[in-house]
């Protein structure tokens, strides 16, 4: 979405705005086209594009990627000194539980994950997990908040504001950040659009939230009354008799930019809906993601698209895996065997070929993929007639893949039944500042003024990138 | 004789402390820190604690400095090294291990650190040659009431809005007269959000400016200026978002009080305390919707019960004192204010005025009686209204509050200081009090309204409302700079001060200060009426300048300061959307009650309803805030979603039929097309504009493709 203005004026008096990274120079370049390409900052990976896949609801780490063979052996016994309202329910609090999936190892660098990944878990060599995440709330909005914005409260930019207002679009003719939620009607993550929307930066900034059903961008269509022809000499005629009305107009480079944007409008009508449409992709590859297969069609579709924008220069794409309510995503509370085994169905095959394709095509270097929910879970069983595990702000397991990071590698780990973070511990706010910096910003110097501070999204208490992750 | 200075410096509750052999111990600290721990602390400290960077917001730089800690709280306890945080971190006790991105320090050093501090921890000269320490930021002092906003009104003698500009003028002058065509479209767009509606040649300007004022749209336009700085929302955000059916009442009042031109000090008043000023006016209650507009979460867990009620508290302190006082206070909850004189403490003495106030639905009956509703969050366990009664949502005391959906109360009994903002960090209980920089030195109480015995409010809303309207003891200045300076901003586009929530040492300084305050005075005058505030600006030389180019004054004055021209506006959202349905004929004027989200509607967009999860599309696309925190200017950005709204719209094409449709009877493609460019534009097409239309037109374009080519043109969208 190039060639869009924001009037110098604007950028100058706006209340408590202001473009604080940049130099002046760019600020103009931003005041004529707030998309404009800006230059990295180079202080990490080489991503060009994220793909954050957010497993939304809070997936399990001892389930998945993170192998305890200490609780396996402690399966029943109470955890001692456990602080009931750790978890949502502190009245279902039962004893320590083993998982029920089985773990191997896989690749060269001998990776535990469990059975409910076989797809992904061939592409270990070429992912980073960060085993030790924490966050600072147990419940899923505020967590999903504080995981996409950096604060458990409403109402500030998320991470993928951040990156297109440091980056700028790549794409003259798509939307420079796009999310995508789960299309079989199970809703929307808690908190729906304040996960995705820009807060204090320009609104230009926000995520465009892909509708499942119908078309996905609004007014995408020309009307039925009118033709495409029609419709042509209409942006003719505008053109003609704006032009005319410019010649002295002391606003004139945000009126021309008026002009453009209803020219660049006119080219999306046609490349959007092309994006969007996975089915010219070859047979092999649609086969390839799973998307004819019944349980992942839709999941697949959705990472088919990811490649397609991330080809076509679209900055940041997020994906939700899974829906609103307790048992619609990840939010195993009952039945984490047959939850998780659900969800991962849904995701791993479509996870694993995104990998696969993005390599194949030379794009999985200048591309960071990035795995991870709004928390993990408790090691001990959520009572109940099939056992399930509560909410854990303590551990969890982000994974990256791509993007310029260590493939293979382990950072950090959990207590030996994987209950808290142990080692070298990674915040939300340290892993923003590794995605800031996966994407060569860097998150101290990646400022917006407001409210008569250089605000960030990382906050003001030292966050650090977590260098290790990159090679 | 250098011990017993460091020990007279010490704050006094330290030394009701100190250990009977300090003296000795400093001494021998003394020389601890001269032979070595100066050097140590040099060496692996200072750096990123005073030298470059101030981290965690913690100087090591001078003693007063180190004491006082940082964003952690307290670091360093004198004569006490075990309890000091600095050994803690340094040992690899606690996070973040310090020194940061270092190897550990050697045990030798270590001990060293700690046997100074346990000496007490003295410095025999700044670690950085010449620091003074940072003055005590919990203290107001004389010299922080000198920033400009926080002084009383300047008398400024003078004439008119005119004289006072020209004085700064550098030599400027006025831009010529706009035209009088323009100027009639200009005035009805700012003061009613709709394009001149009938011809008003004969009119002379100062009766149109009188009759806009009195038209009820005048209200539903500045009505919704207010809304985007009181966050106005009518569902709760968060998990579920769900509705707030009765919260419209709120809308309804400020439309209602801009139009009957409530004094501003009774409007405020109203919004903060209507309930203890008029308990049984069912305006007054609605008023108090300001105070309830924010999001609250609608799933609690046991943990987050009190951090989600100081939330929802700070929502309604930081919405007023950024809306009312233009003071980014909110800023004071974790720590005192960085650049202005807001204290903690003064924090949280103005958030206690809220601790019982939440958020009630009442039926207001026709006899005035006024009774609680019981009703729940998600609107179903609602009790029935109370038949003829009307339901609104207030926030106020006394009333039933609306059930939450928490595992804990609608609030607690009493508000605390909070260290770090943090509720686990309780430093006493907080008593009502107001901002210091803001108060003439004497006792709080001369604000406090004692509530009747029978009452069922606290009365400390309505104290709070006496301290931010007293123009000379309290706020009342600065109420009134506020708001003159907002007026000022939605008739040029900028305000005086350009920054309308921020008149702290981070707003941008104000370009006019004599004018403002001239202003501002001239508003309390005339009994706080904001209608003569109007006038006098839009009768104003200023305000009737063409805004036609001129390069030079831009160059001289880019940002505008200086007011020697008018600068063309972007209409908002709204008005956009308002002035369609109105050309095309097809505007339904039906003034309050409940709203729609259906984009088909007729009315106009302030009766859309505000649900924050499903903002209406083709207002977000022209820049319309997410409503979630107080908003003084909106951004005016050129996008595409804006075109496509335009081009593929189902709307806009109703709207271009509509008023195909109106000019249909017109005449021929001529007379047509000239009565579109009245409707639109008001004046008449130019040769060329005419030839243009007519050629499209003969190529077999249709009356609507034009008409919707008009209704997207920058003269349309744009007020010259």
């Amino acid at each position: 979405m190039n060639t869009l203005s924001y009037s110098r004026r604007d950028m100058l008096a706006r209340a408590g705005g202001g473009f604080g990274m940049l130099a002046f120079a760019s600020m103009l370049e931003a005041a004529k086209n707030p998309f404009s390409p800006k230059v990295p900052m180079q202080v990490g990976g080489k991503a060009k594009s994220i793909i954050w896949i957010f497993t939304n609801g809070g997936p399990s780490q001892v389930d998945t990627w993170d192998y305890k063979p200490e609780l396996a052996k402690r399966d029943g016994q109470t955890l001692e000194g456990f602080d009931p309202k750790t978890g949502f329910f502190p009245g279902s609090v039962g004893g320590l539980m083993k998982s029920p999936f089985e773990f191997k190892q896989h690749g060269a660098s001998g990776t535990w994950v469990s059975d409910l990944f076989p797809k992904t878990a061939m592409h270990v060599d070429k992912m980073c997990f960060i085993h030790s995440c924490w966050t600072g709330s147990n419940n899923h909005s505020p967590a999903l908040f504080m995981m996409n914005t950096g604060t458990t409260r409403m109402g500030y930019p998320c991470v993928g504001s951040w990156v297109n207002y440091g980056l700028g679009s790549e794409s003259d003719s798509l939307p420079s950040f796009v999310v995508m939620s789960d299309p079989l009607n199970r809703g929307l993550p808690k908190g729906s659009a304040a996960n995705w929307g820009a807060g204090f930066l320009p609104s230009v900034y926000q995520g465009t939230w892909l509708k499942p059903s119908g078309a996905p961008i609004d007014n995408l269509a020309v009307p039925a009354s009118l033709t495409p022809q029609r419709q042509r000499a209409q942006l003719d005629l505008m053109a003609r008799l704006n032009r005319e009305s410019l010649a002295g107009s002391a606003i004139e480079s945000e009126l021309n930019a008026r002009i453009e944007s209803f020219e660049l409008a006119y080219r999306m009508q046609t490349s959007a809906p092309e994006a969007f449409d996975v089915k010219g992709e070859p047979e092999h590859i649609q086969k390839l993601y799973g998307v004819n297969e019944k349980h992942c069609g839709h999941f697949a579709k959705q990472c088919l698209t990811a490649r397609r924008m991330v080809e076509r220069g679209v900055r940041f794409i997020q994906l939700y895996s899974g829906g609103m309510e307790n048992q619609q995503s990840w939010d195993g509370h009952k039945d984490i065997l047959g939850n998780h085994r659900g969800f991962a169905n849904e995701s791993d095959q479509p996870v694993a070929a995104l990998i696969s394709d993005l390599e194949q095509r030379g794009l999985l270097d200048q591309t960071l993929i990035v795995w991870g929910g709004e928390f993990g879970r408790l090691p001990i069983a959520q009572k109940g007639a099939q056992p399930g595990r509560d909410h854990n702000p303590h551990a969890f397991t982000v994974w990256m893949c791509g993007g310029g990071v260590k493939g293979g590698y382990h950072h950090g780990e959990t207590d030996e039944i994987g209950f808290k973070a142990a080692i070298d511990k990674v915040s939300v706010h340290d892993l923003h500042a590794t995605i800031l910096a996966a994407a060569g910003l860097d998150h101290e110097r990646l400022t917006f003024k407001f409210q008569g501070l250089d605000q960030r999204l990382t906050g003001v208490e030292n966050p650090k990138v977590v260098k290790a992750v990159f090679a | 004789m250098r011990t017993l200075l460091f020990i007279l410096t010490t704050s006094s509750a330290l030394a009701a402390n100190l250990p009977p052999d300090h003296a000795k111990r400093m001494e021998r600290g003394l020389k601890l820190f001269d032979s070595e721990v100066a050097s140590l602390l040099k060496q692996n400290c200072l750096k990123c604690h005073g030298g470059e960077k101030v981290k965690s917001d913690f100087d090591m730089a001078t003693r007063e400095d180190l004491l006082r800690g940082g964003s952690h709280g307290s670091v360093v306890v004198p004569f006490d090294a075990k309890g000091s945080l600095l050994i803690a971190l340094i040992r690899h006790e606690k996070e973040p291990n310090m020194p940061d991105s270092s190897p550990k320090l050697p045990e030798e050093v270590i001990s060293k650190i700690a046997a100074w501090i346990d000496d007490g921890a003295p410095y025999s000269a700044p670690l950085i040659t010449g620091k003074k320490p940072k003055k005590d930021s919990s203290v107001v002092t004389e010299e922080d009431r000198q920033w400009w906003a926080f002084r009383p009104l300047k008398k400024v003698q003078a004439k008119s809005i005119d004289e006072l500009l020209l004085k700064n003028a550098k030599g400027m002058s006025f831009a010529p007269p706009a035209e009088k065509e323009v100027l009639v479209r200009r005035l009805y767009l700012d003061l009613t959000g709709l394009p001149p509606s009938e011809v008003s040649d004969t009119a002379n300007l100062s009766d149109l400016i009188d009759g806009l004022l009195s038209s009820p749209a005048y209200g539903e336009r500045w009505a919704r200026h207010w809304l985007d700085v009181a966050r106005y929302a009518e569902s709760t955000g968060f998990e579920q978002d769900y509705d707030r059916p009765f919260a419209f009442h709120y809308r309804d009042f400020v439309i209602k009080a801009l139009n009957s031109d409530m004094p501003y000090d009774q409007f405020v008043k109203w919004q903060l305390a209507g309930d203890e000023y008029e308990p049984q006016n069912p305006l007054a209650l609605a008023a108090t919707g300001f105070l309830g507009a924010g999001v609250f979460p609608s799933q609690i867990t046991a943990n987050e019960v009190e951090s989600s009620r100081y939330d929802a508290m700070d929502d309604m302190l930081g919405t007023t004192s950024s809306a009312m006082l233009g003071l980014t206070l909110s800023c004071a909850r974790c720590h005192d204010h960085k650049f202005d004189p807001l204290p903690t403490r003064d924090y949280y003495a103005m958030l206690s005025t809220f601790t019982t106030t939440t958020r009630m639905n009442v039926d207001v009956h026709p006899d005035g009686k006024v009774t609680s509703a019981v009703t729940t969050m998600n609107a179903k366990k609602n009790t029935p209204v109370v038949p003829g009664a009307t339901r609104m949502m207030i926030c106020a005391e006394g009333y039933d509050p609306i059930v939450m959906h928490t595992q804990g109360g609608p609030f607690f009994d009493k508000t605390h200081v909070l260290k770090r903002g943090n509720p686990l960090m309780k430093d006493g209980e907080a008593t009502q009090g107001f901002l210091q920089v803001l108060s003439k030195p004497g006792d709080a109480k001369r604000w406090q309204w004692q509530p009747p015995k029978d009452a069922k409010v606290s009365g400390r809303r309505r104290s709070l409302s006496n301290w931010i309207t007293d123009v000379d003891q309290g706020a009342g200045a600065l109420l009134a700079r506020v708001i003159v300076n907002r007026l000022w901003q939605h008739h040029f586009g900028t305000g005086l001060v350009p920054t309308p929530n921020d008149f702290g040492k981070t707003g941008t300084a104000c370009t006019q200060p004599e004018l403002l305050d001239w202003l501002a005075a001239k508003l309390i005058e005339n009994g706080w009426k904001l209608k003569p505030i109007h006038k006098m600006i839009l009768s104003s030389r200023a305000w009737q300048q063409s805004s036609a180019r001129d390069a030079k004054k831009e160059a001289a004055d880019p940002a505008n300061g200086l007011f020697m021209r008018f600068v063309p506006q972007r209409l908002e959202a709204e008005a956009i959307r308002d002035s369609m349905l109105s050309v095309s004929g097809v505007l339904d004027k039906t003034m309050f009650g409940p709203g729609t989200r259906d984009e088909n509607s007729k009315r106009r967009s302030i009766y859309f309803n505000i649900k924050r999860s499903q903002l209406i599309g083709s207002m977000v696309a022209f820049d319309l805030p997410e409503p979630l925190v107080s908003q003084g200017a909106r951004p005016t950005t050129t996008v595409a979603p804006q075109a496509l709204v335009l081009m593929n719209s189902p709307q806009a094409r109703q709207w271009a039929d509509g008023l195909a449709k109106r000019v249909s009877n017109a005449g021929d493609a001529t007379k047509q097309i000239a009565m579109i460019y009245r409707l639109c534009f008001n004046r008449t097409p130019k040769a060329d504009e005419l030839a243009a239309g007519a050629e499209f037109l003969k190529s077999g374009a249709s009356l609507a493709d034009y008409c919707q080519v008009v209704l997207s043109l920058n003269e349309f969208i744009y007020v010259n």
